[in-house]
This record gives C-alpha cells, structure tokens and sequence, in this order.
C-alpha cells in the first residue's frame, strides 16, 4: 500500500489549482483533507499524475453569512462547520448530517467540499445538500458555474465537476425569517461513523395554520446517488402532516429507489429501512417544525 | 502449590512494567529494527479464488531500476520444501507462493525485493501472470461431498480430517432420557486482526553461515518450520525474540513471510525486510480463524438435566490449512462446557476450499465451541419453558466436585461455578436488569439479558494431536526459565521466547520477586534468542501464568537452595535451622549468625574454597516445567487429560435491538471471572475486558466474507468491521478465586479471556430479546442485516 509516483504541489491560488487541473487533461486532481483520496492513493485505486494541494488558500477556506444564504467553501474542515454556531442554529440539518460522517478524528481533517466531490451514494453532506436545496461553485478555465445539487449527482462517485474544474463553494439557501421549520436525520451503519448503509435528511415548513409548505426528503445509501423523494414531498405539502400521512406518503418511496446488494445489507433490507429512516426523519423535523 | 502464605508480590495490583514501553512509543517491533541495506519486498496477490498459472513474466519488473530479485512459486518451490502442515497431508503443499495454480483470493504468487517498499510496488505491476480461471470450491458442505472440484487435486477430496469420538454410552443416553432437540449453530470466519500486521527482517551471514531473523511471532516450531522449508539445519536459524509483537492472539505465525525473506536474503546477500500490507495481510495472510457448522443433538430430562450430546463439527481450513485441524481437538478438553454431561459423541470434520488458510485464533477452537454448547443449554431452557439460569444451575459442576472427570478423560482441577455465576449476577444487578429489560419491551422496543458459563482451559499439551494422528506422540508441553544472580547480587529472569502484549515480564518478575523476597522492580527479564533458549512452546494456549510461572518459582526455588546450601556450609548449621529472608540467611536460634545476600554472591562467584563440595561456581538455575497432569498417552477409548487448568466465567450482557433496522446496542455487560490466584490485577482485567471486546467483535461484526464465486469482500477495515470504542460498553468485572492445586501459586490461565463467552452471551442476549416475537437467530456474526430480515421478512 504505497501510492504510484506523482507530483505534489501546493497551491497558493485558485488560478494556480485551475492552471494545473486544466494542463493536467484528466491526470492532475485535488487533495483537501485527504481522507478518502490518501486510501486510494495508497491502494493505488488512485494514480494522478499530479496532486495539487488546496489546504492552504485561504480563500477556499470559512463559513460566510452573505444575505440569504450561507456558503462554505470546500476546504472547510467538517469538523469546523460542525462547531460552526451559524450552522447549528441556521443549517441545523446540515450539522445533524455532519455528526454522523466518521469519527472526531477524521472530521478534524475531512473537508465539507471534499465529501462533496467525492460523493459516495451514502454520505451524508450530499445528502443534507440536496435535502437543503443547495448549489455548489465550480470553477474552471472558461470561469464559475453554478450546479444545484439536484443536477450534481451523476452516479458512484461520479458528479458534474469537470477533471479542470475546482469546487469553490456549497450555497446553503436560508428559509424566510418567520418560518416554523423542523428538520430530522437518520441513518443506519454498523459502527458508529461508518458510511450509512441507508440515510434519510427530511425538512418540513409549516405555516401558521400547521399546514405543510414544503417538504423535503432524501435518501442515501439505496441508490448510485442520494435522491429526492418527490412524490412522498408532494404528497405531504398542502396539508396538515401526522404520522398516519407520513406513512402513506411514504408508501410512494419503494419505487423511486434501486438499491443494490452488498455484504452488508441486500436490497431489500435497504428498501425496507430507508422506509424506516425516512418516517423516523420525517417524524423529527415535523416535531421540530410543531413546536418551532 | 501454597497459596495460604502471605504474598507480598503476587495478586498485589502493581504497574504493568511493559507499559511504560509502550506509552511511551518505547516499543521495538520489527519495523524498528534496521540493519545497513536493508531491502524492502512486495507481493503480487492472486485476483482469481483458482485459477491455473500459465505463464508468469517477469523480465519488466525485474529490469526496473532499484529492482533486485522478482521470485515466483516455481522457483521457489525447486529450491525449498512444502511448508509442514499439522496433520499429515503429503499431496496438500503449501508453499510460500503460489505453485502452479492459485487457490484463493488474494494468494501470493509472487515476491518482489527492492531498494524500496515503493518501487517494489512498481514492479508488482510490471509482472504479467497468465492465468486460466477454474471454477471454485466456496461452500464447505459442498466441498465435503465434492468428488470432482477439488481444492487440492492429488489429496483426492476436500476433507483433511473427518473423526469419530464416543465417550460413554450416547445412544443408552439418549434413549433412557425423556426429550431431545436438535439445532445448527454456526460460528462465522472472523480472526484476531492485531494492528501491526506480520513482519519479518532476515539477515543471512556467510561467515557465521547462521540465519538471523526478526519476526512478529508467536508460535511454537517456528524455528524447526523455517528450518524444514528451507533445508536448513535446526542450528542454522537464530529468532530474535526480543522484538515486540504488535498483537496476536493466535495469529502471528507467519512461517510463509519467514520462509520468504530467509530464502531471498541467502540469495541476495542482503537483509530482506517484508513488512505484511493490510490489504496482503487480510486476504493473503492464511490468518483466518475458525469458519464451523454445529449440528448438535442433546438429550435431557423435563427438569432440564443434560444427559448427552452429539456433535458434528464441519469446519472450513481454506485453502491451507497449518494446524487449523487441530482446532477441532483441541476443546475435547472441555467439551462438555461447565456441566456435568455424562457421554458425548463427537465427529469432528475438516474441510479445505478456496479461500485463504486458517490459523491458530485465541482458545484454539474452544470460543466456537463454548458458543455452541451456550447455544445448546439456551435452546434446552426455552424448548423446556424453564428459565435458563435455572437450567444452568441444574448441570453445573458444583464446587464439592473436583477434581472433576469429565467423558473425554480431563479432570477440571478446580471451581466453583455457582459461586462466580452468583457473583455476575449480583454485579449485573440481575433483578434490576430484568425489570429493566420488561419496561423496555413494554414500551415496544426489543431488550434481551443474555447468559453465558464457560470455561477457558489454560496451560497446553500436544496431546489433542494424537487423538487426530496416533503418529504424533508428543507428551510434553514444556516451558523453561532460568534465573541468574550477578555478582552485585542483582536478578534476571530468562524466557526463551517471544512475548506479544500478554505482560510476561511483569508475570515472571512478579513471581521470581515473590519466591526470593525481592522488589520485582529491581529483576530484570530478558528474552533469549533461539539459539540459547531453553526448551519452550511460546506464548500460547492461556499457559505462560501456570507454565512459566510455574517455571519461574522452580528456577527461583534452585537459585534459594543453592543459597542456603552455601549458608549452611558456611554458617557452619543444618539446612533446617536456617531462614531465609529477603536474601539474607540465618541461624533460627541466633539470627545474628547470618550471611547476607552480598556475601553468598561473592562466594558463588569468587571464592570457590568457601563453596560445599562438588558445587560448581556461579550462581544460575534452570527449571523446566512440564504440563501438570501430562504425559500419558489416551486410553484405549480416546480419554486423557488434555489441558491441565479450567478458568472460568460467567457473562451478562443487556442489549436492545433496533426492530427497524435490526441494529444490536450492547448496552450493559457484567462478567464474573475465576482463573484462580491473579498475579497481576491489570494484566488479568485488560485480558477479560480486551477478550470481551474481541468477543463483541466475534458475535456481531467480525467477518472475512467471501462471496459464491469465492471473491474477497472484506480486506479493508472498511468491510471486515472490527468494534470500536463506541460499540463496547463500560463493562463490570469482578475476579473470584478457586486457586489450582496444579500451579506453584493457584494460578489459571487468563490470556483468553472474555473471548471464550463473549460470543455466547451476546448471541444468547440477542435471542432473548427475539424470544417475544418466536424468532431465534443461531448464525454468528449476528448482522444487523441478517437479524432485521429475520423480523420483517417473513421469506428470509
């Protein structure tokens, strides 16, 4: 488990990473925190010819609170945004998410942007972006483009990012200031801080009424990508929402998902508990929005 | 055996000398140890489970700059003999590379030496193999019936052992007894996974013509294997014992990794270094552990009483399969677990596939067993409607019954299994934990206590390998120490063997302290080389307290002799009239006629007229222990005493099951644990609650999994799911002491620990909280996935 021979540079821009990606032709590719990318590398699963390291342009790094959204830029340590008092209390999903991705450890040197461009079907940052409606900031030779989540996703490990396209940045939209808003995360692995086998992120809005606005359900780790539920969100807007509704709504969720089997779990099994995870979630942000 | 005296030293809780190493990164592992050109070696793993080798090019990586050797299996195996397997299985060749044909995922099937470990991975992807995929053999019921797809073709089947035991009179059992059930229980291909990984440096010097080697080993005929791979004599290899094993347990027999590096340092005239990679040491190590199908049958009364057992144990070796036979025979020595069963019938059956081989792991085959028999009394209790502590009660040898015979011929030495259940029960607040239990049930969610008895035979003995090979006449079981006392006076204690994290120093030290009345601290403990060792059997089989200790207060016990033959000479007294304290001896009647501890050493070592005659000078004495009890061949009906001491112990964990996904929280764990006198109160506690967790690990996530083609799916820490520190609960432990009659102190072995109950209390705890729903789960790891199809799919 030694890592094939590659260049090593550090990057002190972001023209500087973009040059590279560009020239680099599919061979050049980002490290951050490096705790997925160190594996592969090691197992030779792995073999740029360059790696450009990111960790110390300032600018790719911090929260921001600008109008009405928060952005994180992509070399922002998990564990950073976790402690984050604007993400507790304005992306409480988020950090719900961020509890769940492996161990103080890693979290210390994993990056919110690295899970984001990575995008194992079962991570939980996707997936409390896409839930979140967020879009990410990529840039490349040709300059900055902006991709919703909800386009982002391609397959395993596979997203829009171009090889010669750095991420910058995830854009969470804040809700309007007056809204009751409840959020839930669940999910299911083995140990604790492994990658879910199954994950649910859910978002209820109630208005003043108890009537559901909008409703927001993703499902991770059943699928080759995190994915919206839309029709159980239909389902549940427009009207008061209790658990009798959640659980009909949810019976549209079988057929939105094509899980695959592994080791750990089968297909059915993943059916059957992303219904589970999603009504627990569910039943979470609707408590939270009630009482909001 | 004197365990009424005073001690000052022994099961006094006192610091754990070795710790201060390894806290302070103080430790020296093999990966420490540089010698000048050192070259770094990598191997080529086999991507197929079987596969023909056609052809093997290796003339890229070799001209790959910094590239000194590539090796492939069939030169080696033109240079080097099979590497010996246990059991005597001629057409079963196991060599340190693959030869010919690969026979599971992940085989070595070829070596590379480099200047570097980087560019020794460089050049694995300049080999090219040509390979000829076969169909392979993954499923070991399978396997046994195969006639045609065999594993190793001029073997002629798959089974590399199939035995029949009786004790006593089964079918006159069974048929006297008034109910019977039968039940399949199954204990899943997991392993000790130590975090150092195997290593081995070997340095092979022309003008000593001796070759020496620094390897993570533990494991008896280390020494003679390497020797009879390479065709060596015995005296040509030098082990230096004294590097530190990053954890064990069974595993580190690394005699292939040895082999290759002895081989390729000889060739090159250079030290070779082979450090194993997770990801060669998790599919192509052959450190799997026990894989075992029980079909069981038990014959009782309606009180609940067992009267006998039959036992078909299936297990799967993989690929090659060292002394994972063996493992079967091993629990003969306690096969009727802590209850008084009076016959047993035993078939015991090993079978090879393609998968990697299996070695030694922790208890030699006696957690799985322990698992089973745990399995039998639960199944015995809920078939009955009797409650299952009741059923226990009911079979457990009482503390008026040792020694205790049981069919197989081994006496229990000594227990009391009531008294230790008691004591669990009491520490786990049992009446509490089941109103506990029944408040969570009550508010729907899934709660079960389990319960485990059983034993942990400690000590060794060869003896089990007879009953499978009547060639095998090996009755002893040794272990040697010896002591020396300098001129200055000071103490040190010599193993002749390798220690991997079990706290031998601090055992012996404590010991030899206790014996001559010395502070422990001030002896030094020293680890000999191979070459100068004294006769030993490593580390393993829970013996280094009862067999080195033993050894230890024999060697201190000359060493005293010696000295007190000295004083009477010299004090001019009888031997009876003089005492012995801390060093210095005096006259009972006139302490003041006395010779200090100074002035015996100076006698010893310089001045040979004062020394009583025919004594030679110096001061030293070597004891060689051997197994207490051992010795005899079986009777004619298969009975002998196998291992000489029984611990016990007795679990109740408390966990809740999520029904929704199945998920098992182990919330609450109480052991109660007798391995008679403690020597060290922390090295005895980290070997229960260390057990335990690998216990945890055992019952719920360990599994090397293989799937129906034979493809490895568990070479990463990502799949093969070892517990961390979130999925083992503060546990509660508590130590009773029933001492040995057999050992110089009382003591029993520890160095298995929870691991032997573990896996039964867990498993017992899960179908305690499945019972309310009529389900029953008897396959470990119990996987979360498994155990939510079990509740929601009524197809699964």
């Amino acid at each position: 488990m030694k890592a094939a021979k590659f260049d090593y540079v550090l990057a002190e821009s972001i023209d500087q990473v973009v040059d590279i990606l560009d020239r680099g032709d599919g061979d050049a590719i980002v490290i951050a925190g490096g705790q997925t990318l160190m594996p592969m590398l090691s197992m030779r699963l792995a073999r740029p010819a360059t790696v450009v390291d990111i960790n110390k342009i300032a600018e790719l790094s911090g929260i921001d609170v600008a109008g009405d959204e928060i952005v994180i830029k992509a070399c922002t340590r998990q564990a950073a945004a976790l402690a984050s008092a604007e993400v507790q209390t304005r992306l409480p999903l988020l950090a719900k998410a961020i509890a769940y991705v492996g161990h103080q450890q890693t979290r210390n040197r994993g990056t919110v942007g690295g899970s984001l461009s990575h995008a194992d079907p079962a991570s939980e940052i996707p997936l409390a972006a896409l839930a979140m409606d967020a879009w990410v900031s990529l840039r490349g030779a040709s300059g900055t483009r902006r991709v919703a989540m909800a386009d982002y996703f391609l397959g395993p490990m596979m997203t829009a990012r171009a090889d010669n396209e750095v991420l910058l940045s995830v854009h969470f939209p804040l809700p309007g200031p007056d809204s009751r808003i409840g959020t839930g995360f669940h999910e299911v692995s083995e140990r604790r801080g492994d990658f879910a086998v199954v994950a649910a992120a859910a978002l209820v809005q109630l208005d003043g009424d108890g009537i559901c606005g909008h409703a927001a359900l993703a499902i991770g780790g059943a699928d080759s990508v995190p994915l919206r539920m839309a029709a159980v969100e239909e389902a549940l807007c427009g009207s008061k929402v209790d658990r009798d509704k959640i659980q009909s709504a949810l019976g549209e969720i079988d057929d939105a998902l094509t899980p695959g089997d592994d080791q750990h779990a089968s297909a059915a099994y993943r059916r059957r508990v992303a219904a589970v995870l999603a009504e627990r979630a569910l039943m979470e942000a609707l408590s939270e929005a009630e009482n909001a | 055996m004197n365990v009424d005296r005073n001690l000052h030293y022994v099961a006094t809780k006192r610091r754990v000398r070795e710790d201060k190493r390894f806290v302070t990164g103080q430790g020296k592992y093999v990966q420490d140890v540089n010698l000048p050109d050192t070259k770094h070696a990598a191997v080529l793993p086999s991507p197929y489970p079987r596969a023909r080798i056609l052809s093997i090019d290796t003339a890229a990586a070799e001209a790959l700059d910094g590239v000194h050797m590539v090796l492939t299996g069939a030169q080696l195996a033109e240079d080097c003999n099979p590497i010996r397997l246990g059991l005597k299985l001629p057409e079963v060749k196991w060599y340190a590379l693959a030869v010919g044909m690969t026979r599971y995922v992940g085989e070595w099937v070829a070596i590379v030496v480099a200047d570097d470990a980087y560019i020794a991975e460089d050049a694995l992807d300049l080999i090219e193999v040509d390979y000829e995929p076969l169909d392979a053999i993954v499923d070991p019921e399978q396997a046994f019936e195969d006639k045609e797809l065999l594993v190793h073709p001029g073997h002629g089947s798959n089974v590399l052992y199939h035995g029949n035991f009786l004790w006593g009179d089964v079918d006159g059992d069974f048929a006297k007894t008034d109910d019977s059930l039968r039940f399949r229980a199954r204990w899943g291909r997991s392993s000790t996974v130590p975090i150092e990984t195997f290593g081995a440096l070997a340095r092979w010097d022309e003008g000593t013509e001796i070759l020496d080697i620094w390897a993570s080993i533990q494991m008896p005929n280390f020494v003679e294997l390497m020797a009879a791979t390479l065709g060596y004599p015995l005296n040509c290899i030098r082990l230096h014992q004294d590097v530190d094993v990053g954890g064990s347990y069974g595993v580190k027999r690394g005699i292939k990794q040895s082999v290759l590096v002895g081989y390729l340092s000889r060739k090159l005239r250079l030290p070779v270094r082979f450090i194993e990679d997770r990801l060669a040491n998790m599919a192509g190590s052959d450190a799997h552990g026990p894989d075992r199908i029980f079909d069981m049958d038990v014959a009782f009364t309606r009180d609940g009483v067992i009267k006998s057992i039959k036992i078909r144990a299936l297990d799967d070796a993989g690929a090659y399969p060292g002394r994972a036979p063996f493992q079967l025979a091993k629990p003969i020595s306690a096969i009727v677990g802590p209850y008084k069963i009076n016959s047993v019938k035993y078939e015991a059956i090993s079978v090879c596939t393609n998968k990697s081989g299996q070695v030694p792991v922790r208890g030699f085959g006696q957690a799985p067993t322990n698992f089973m028999i745990e399995t039998a009394v639960d199944n015995v209790a809920r078939h009955l409607g009797l409650d299952r502590l009741e059923v226990r009660r009911r079979n457990l040898i009482q503390a008026g019954e040792f020694p205790y015979q049981i069919p197989p011929g081994s006496k229990y030495d000594s227990g009391d299994y009531p008294t230790v259940l008691q004591k669990g029960l009491d520490l786990a607040r049992y009446d509490e934990l089941l109103a506990r239990r029944d408040k969570a049930r009550s508010e729907g969610r899934l709660a079960g206590i389990g319960i485990a008895t059983v034993l942990e035979p400690g000590g060794g003995n060869n003896i089990f390998e007879y009953l499978m090979d009547p060639s095998a006449e090996i009755t002893t079981f040794m272990e040697g120490c010896e002591v020396r006392v300098d001129p200055q006076g000071n103490i040190t204690g010599i193993m002749g063997t390798t220690t991997s994290g079990q706290g031998h120093e601090t055992m012996m030290a404590t010991i030899l302290g206790e014996e001559l009345q010395v502070d422990p601290d001030d002896i030094r403990i020293v680890h000999s080389d191979s070459l100068n060792a004294l006769p030993t059997r490593s580390p393993i089989a829970s013996r280094m307290a009862i067999m080195l200790g033993s050894a230890a207060a024999g060697a201190a016990g000359k060493i005293k002799d010696r000295a007190m033959a000295i004083a009477a000479h010299n004090l001019d007294r009888p031997l009876e009239q003089l005492e012995y304290a801390g060093g210095t001896i005096s006259d009972r009647n006139d302490p003041s006629r006395k010779l200090t501890w100074a002035e015996i050493c100076f006698i010893a070592y310089r001045a040979y007229h004062k020394l009583p005659d025919g004594m030679e000078p110096g001061f030293q004495a070597q004891y060689i222990m051997q197994v207490p009890g051992g010795g005899q061949l079986p009777d004619e009906n298969n009975r002998v005493q196998v291992y000489p001491c029984f611990s016990f112990q007795a679990h109740v964990p408390y966990v809740e099951i999520d029904p929704g996904t199945g998920r098992v929280s182990v919330l609450d764990y109480a052991i109660a644990h007798d391995c008679g006198t403690v020597i060290n109160p922390d090295i005895v506690r980290g070997m229960v609650i260390g057990g335990l967790a690998h216990g945890i690990g055992a019952a719920l996530y360990e599994k090397f999994a293989y799937d129906e083609e034979g493809q490895f799916l568990s070479a990463t820490f990502a799949d093969y799911l070892m517990p961390s520190v979130h999925e083992i609960p503060d546990v509660k432990d508590i130590e009773h002491c029933t001492p040995s009659p057999l050992t110089s102190h009382g003591q029993k072995g520890s160095g298995e620990g929870g691991y032997l109950g573990a896996p039964a209390a867990i498993a017992s705890a899960v179908n305690d909280a499945l019972h309310p729903l009529g389900l029953n789960l008897s396959e470990l790891p119990m996987r979360m996935s498994k155990i939510e199809a079990l509740i929601n799919d009524g197809n699964s």
